[in-house]
């Protein structure tokens, strides 16, 4: 009865999946290819889907690419780890280097709403020395945003975003309240809270974008979280706030249009120098679009990706790309743990994995390395558990599952940890061709001797607030990793920086990068709302721009 | 202005028994209440224990079930909530005079159980970690349900010693005025009530604007019923009534918008047996009719029982 | 044979309750309903994947039997791997052909031409040890790294096929599927009617009981 989301493109001929209603859908403005729309955007995840709405309800005309379906929430989420790997990027790339990052759930999406559909929901600003880390702390790169500014428009995301969070949150400058209250602790957040109690640091409830009671905004009717606590395999329940669910819907009510399962492959560009348009596949052929802008925002791996196979011949290193720093200073994030046995049951299957958060090690400097980290609760589901045991413990066999057994009984704490931006850890392409035909990504990292005293000094420190509540048989997951960043950095100097502040590339002024990739340093906390934040900021100043006349 | 304020403060620092201008001008031939009336304001009080004490019964059988029963302690407020219906009942049939022994214990019971309770309430929240903290002031025990419990009690009580008084004489409480007692004691019971439910409905975020009624309309009710218990008696005073006869169909609608919120919840009532517990709690709500019966009994007193 | 922890307890009990949806039925009706037989593997590939998860994750006699060779089949011939490789490894469907036939060679190699399948436990066991220590490695192998195959790729996808069966959530005690009901009762030690009950020492019994009203 169900249309499967794979096989051909649901948003066109004038409508789109409503998300919020069995088989409904809402009505969307189409463009014509012939037709210069004023933005094409490429991917609509925390940075495309976040830009579309806030431009087309500027009255801009946008056209918004994914490479991934629209998805139904309602319909098309099973309560499924396995199956719900439909929701990542897993076309085909190459991993390189002495610390290969693992591609998939924790770091790529591909749907409409890009990997907000399956995030973590975590909500974190950066702290304020972040923006300044290279003036401030002393390492990696300055922001070419002051903290002040960011935490503006912190306050707008937040807002429309609807997070539910702590009334005081107990770390960095003033913020607003939260529009929601926090949620009910889990077993497992209230064991994050007992462990950092003992070991003498605060706490405090996670800033999660998932409703703690019902909402019926402009874009629709939703229930509150139901702590079913497959989160990170797409919410059936559309608590979550993911661009799926907040901006998608907003976007076309304002009129943008949006076009699913179209992978855009290459950036046109023409004799001035300008970007024309973009090619992209759908339905089986390769389409064009015009566009008097085209704003890449395809995350860490895919945008450098795109601007590289863009080469031509007025741009032979890929376009943007005159500091020659299109595809370096990728970072990932550390995403070590430690697990261990609880005498009691745990049962953390329940609720949002990471209901509990301590960022004391983001905000205290007495550190012998740069950056900060935080780390909090987890609740991971079979799957993954059991890939948590061969890959952390190599187990296999009867002692797998043997140790499979104790799974109620299991906690741990996982950090997010900063880790430095190195030109040396870098996207490339490599001679592999995906579906498209086109060259795919080759990502090549390797951990500095910062990134592992960062880690050395998580896992000893969440090791100790385990071992301090009666945690048995502890031991650490150290090689993980999660979320981009880098590779189109943003900065005030053409020569060290890809884009400017309002992420308008140096290059080629019609050009936009919004999205992960522009981040100069990663910082010590999930980056989703980081990502947002910017394309607010952005929207705002293409609007000035524009009034401006200096589009 | 200055002289109502002078003379409001003067009848409380009298108890109630001030030189009262206008009661003393205008309403001194006023009857004395007849034995009828007296049992008929018991009665009301009967009622509003009741009310009050249904409420109770379903909304912390429902919790603690909740809570998996895991302390036999978490049966007594069932129990109590129960036997106080029991008698509340009784008292609504009984048209005699006098107090009666059994009524009067289990509503001081029920008093001494929601005391209790709340004690036992102030633990569990401490015993959490984070303590007096907003999460556990949310989520765990509420420390302001069991205080229902004794409200229930406390209506009881004050019907019990309305109806004790002699037939043809003006009902008294504790030597005070019994209108202006129960008029007091509804008023602060009101305010109690209507900190609860701001309490959750600020965890709610007040999403819904309807969730302001129970923060403005009970506030307004006791405010009512202060000035009614301070101020001159014998007096209809139709717009307090009405305030609270509102107040009182308010508590019925809440469930009516409970129902409402339970049905927001993913699966909605097709889902209820996660959604009647994660949803906003159907039985709560009343609390307010059954105090509002209170202070509408509290008035009925004041007007037909003139205290000077 | 140790006794279950959660017994009794079936999460397909739950079927036709609130916890599953529509697109969850269709999704685990569709994995049980997985064809026993190879469709993208070889006969003689199926017969050593089979005997080679066996070991990976022994079967309990006890419990449902999670058909791993067929599983395994599955998941290649739809080609649903998460998608990248190591600079030095093929992607999914090739690593899992060439490491299966050199798993085939070395057991030839070393148990004078007898077949994988056709080893004892301790034997197939001793192999697997092997090649996860890094003590495999040569002509079958050619520039695939048997270790590398076994973390990168074997201990990947195996597990991940096993615990995605409703066998191995009962198994457990995970509470399955969840909508679109979810949970009232988040602490740990506190569970919901329909999440799976734990025989702990004395009270199997009371167990058993509650995991027969587990839907």
């Amino acid at each position: 009865m169900l249309s499967n989301p794979f096989s051909a493109p649901r948003a066109r001929h004038g409508r789109a999946p409503d998300v919020f209603r069995h088989g409904a859908w809402v009505s969307m403005r189409e463009h014509r290819e012939t037709d210069e729309v004023d933005f094409a955007i490429v991917g609509t995840g925390a940075g495309g889907g976040t830009l579309a709405a806030l431009l087309a309800e500027q009255g801009f005309s946008v056209v918004a690419f994914d490479a991934g379906p629209y998805f139904r929430p309602l319909e098309d989420f099973a309560s499924d780890e396995s199956e719900q790997n439909k929701l990542y990027w897993t076309d085909r790339r190459v991993v390189d280097g002495a610390n290969p990052i693992q591609m998939g759930g924790k770091n790529s999406g591909k749907a409409v709403g890009g990997s907000t559909v399956h995030y973590a929901m975590v909500s974190l600003r950066f702290r304020p020395e972040h923006f300044s880390a290279r003036t401030s702390l002393g390492y990696g790169a300055d922001w070419p945003i002051s903290w002040q500014e960011m935490w503006h428009y912190y306050d707008l995301a937040e807002k429309q975003i609807n997070i539910s969070g702590p009334l005081t949150y107990p770390w960095g400058p003033k913020r607003p309240r939260y529009p929601y209250r926090a949620h009910e602790l889990n077993g497992a957040g209230k064991l994050l809270a007992k462990g950092c109690e003992a070991i003498g640091i605060n706490w405090t409830e996670t800033p999660l974008a998932t409703l703690s009671a019902p909402l019926s905004g402009p874009e629709g009717k939703s229930p509150p979280c139901a702590y079913r606590g497959f989160c990170r395999f797409g919410c059936t329940t559309n608590a979550k706030r993911s661009a799926l669910t907040v901006w998608i819907p907003r976007a076309l009510a304002a009129g943008a249009e949006i076009r699913d399962l179209a992978m855009v492959g290459r950036i046109e560009t023409g004799p001035s120098g300008r970007a024309t348009g973009v090619h992209y596949h759908r339905e089986g052929e390769w389409h064009f679009q015009r566009a008097k802008n085209v704003v890449v925002a395809g995350y860490a791996i895919e945008t450098p990706r795109l601007l590289l196979n863009s080469a031509d011949q007025r741009y032979p290193d890929g376009l943007a790309n005159s500091s020659g720093l299109v595809g370096k200073n990728l970072m990932t994030q550390s995403n070590q743990a430690v697990w261990g046995r609880m005498d009691e049951p745990v049962r953390w299957y329940k609720g949002p994995p990471s209901l509990a958060i301590t960022e004391h090690w983001n905000y205290d400097d007495n550190k012998d390395f740069h950056g900060g980290y935080i780390w909090l609760g987890q609740g991971p589901l079979p799957n993954e558990w059991a890939s948590i045991q061969t890959g952390a413990r190599g187990l296999w066999g009867q002692k797998l599952r043997d140790a499979m057994l104790d799974y109620n009984y299991m906690i741990g704490v996982k950090m997010v940890g900063e880790m430095l931006p190195n030109e040396a850890n870098r996207v490339t392409l490599s001679d592999d061709l995906d579906q498209y035909g086109l060259k795919v990504a080759k990502i090549t990292y390797a951990w500095g001797d910062n990134d592992k005293a960062l880690i050395a000094h998580a896992l000893e420190q969440m090791g100790r607030s385990i071992e301090a509540i009666g945690a048995k048989g502890i031991f650490l997951q150290e090689d993980d990793t999660n979320h981009l960043g880098g590779t189109a950095r943003m900065g005030s100097d053409r020569r060290t920086s890809v884009v400017d502040a309002d992420c308008r590339s140096w290059d080629i002024p019609n050009l936009w990068i919004c999205d992960g990739s522009v981040f100069p340093t990663v910082g010590g906390v999930n980056p989703a709302l980081t990502t947002q934040t910017i394309a607010l900021r952005t929207a705002d100043r293409i609007g000035q721009l524009a009034a401006a006349g200096e589009l | 202005m200055a002289t109502t304020r002078e003379r409001l403060k003067a009848s409380f620092l009298l108890g109630f028994r001030g030189e009262a201008p206008v009661a003393r001008g205008g309403y001194e031939t006023a009857p004395i209440p007849s034995k009828t009336e007296i049992v008929t304001a018991a009665r009301r009080l009967n009622r509003a224990a009741g009310t009050i004490a249904a409420s109770v019964l379903v909304d912390s059988a429902m919790e603690h079930y909740r809570g998996d029963f895991r302390n036999k302690a978490m049966w007594t407020p069932i129990v109590t909530s129960a036997l106080s219906i029991g008698v509340s009942v009784h008292g609504h049939v009984d048209g005699r005079h006098g107090a009666h022994p059994l009524r009067d214990t289990v509503y001081v019971a029920a008093g001494l159980t929601g005391l209790v309770g709340t004690a036992f309430h102030i633990y569990n929240v401490t015993k959490k970690v984070g303590g007096f903290s907003w999460q556990n002031l949310f989520y765990s025990a509420p420390i302001g349900a069991p205080a229902a419990i004794s409200l229930s009690g406390l209506m009881g009580f004050l019907g019990e010693r309305v109806r004790d008084n002699k037939p043809g004489t003006r009902p008294m409480v504790a030597g005070l005025p019994a209108g202006r007692v129960v008029a007091a004691l509804t008023g602060a019971s009101l305010l109690g009530t209507t900190a609860e439910a701001g309490l959750l409905h600020f965890r709610g975020a007040f999403h819904n604007p309807a969730m302001l009624l129970p923060v403005t309309m009970p506030p307004a009710a006791a405010a009512l019923l202060v000035y009614a218990a301070v101020g001159p008696a014998g007096v209809a005073r139709p717009a307090s009534r009405g305030w609270l006869a509102a107040t009182a169909a308010m508590g019925i609608a809440g469930v009516a918008l409970h129902a409402y919120g339970v049905s927001r919840n993913m699966g909605g009532w097709r889902n209820w047996r996660q959604n009647l517990f994660a949803g906003p709690p159907l039985p709560a709500p009343p609390s307010f009719t059954g105090l509002a019966l209170a202070g509408l009994a509290a008035l009925a007193l004041l007007v037909d029982d003139k205290d000077d | 044979m140790t006794k279950p922890r959660y017994p009794g307890y079936d999460v397909l009990a739950k079927r036709n309750t609130p916890s599953w949806d529509e697109a969850t039925r269709k999704v685990v009706d569709k994995r049980l309903a997985t064809p026993d037989r190879p469709r993208f593997l070889t006969r003689d590939e199926w017969s050593v994947a089979a005997a080679f998860c066996e070991r990976i994750l022994p079967q309990r006699e006890d419990a449902a039997p999670v058909p791993l060779a067929a599983l395994l089949d599955a998941k290649l011939l739809a080609d649903h791997g998460d998608g990248f490789r190591d600079a030095d490894m093929p992607y999914m469907r090739e690593a899992w052909r060439r490491g299966l036939a050199a798993i085939e060679a070395e057991a030839k190699t070393r148990h004078g031409g007898r077949s994988f399948a056709s080893l004892s436990d301790e034997d197939q066991d001793r192999l697997i040890g092997a090649m996860a220590d890094g003590g495999l490695g040569g002509e079958h192998w050619g520039d695939l790294d048997p270790q590398k195959f076994f973390k990168r790729r074997v201990l990947v996808d195996v597990p991940g096929l096993f615990y995605s069966h409703p066998s191995a959530w009962n198994e457990i005690g995970f509470g399955g599927p969840a909508s679109p009901r979810g949970y009232v009762r988040l602490d740990g030690d506190h569970r919901d009617a329909w999440e799976a009950a734990e025989a702990t020492p004395g009270h199997e019994k009371k167990a058993e009981r509650d995991n027969r009203h587990v839907v």
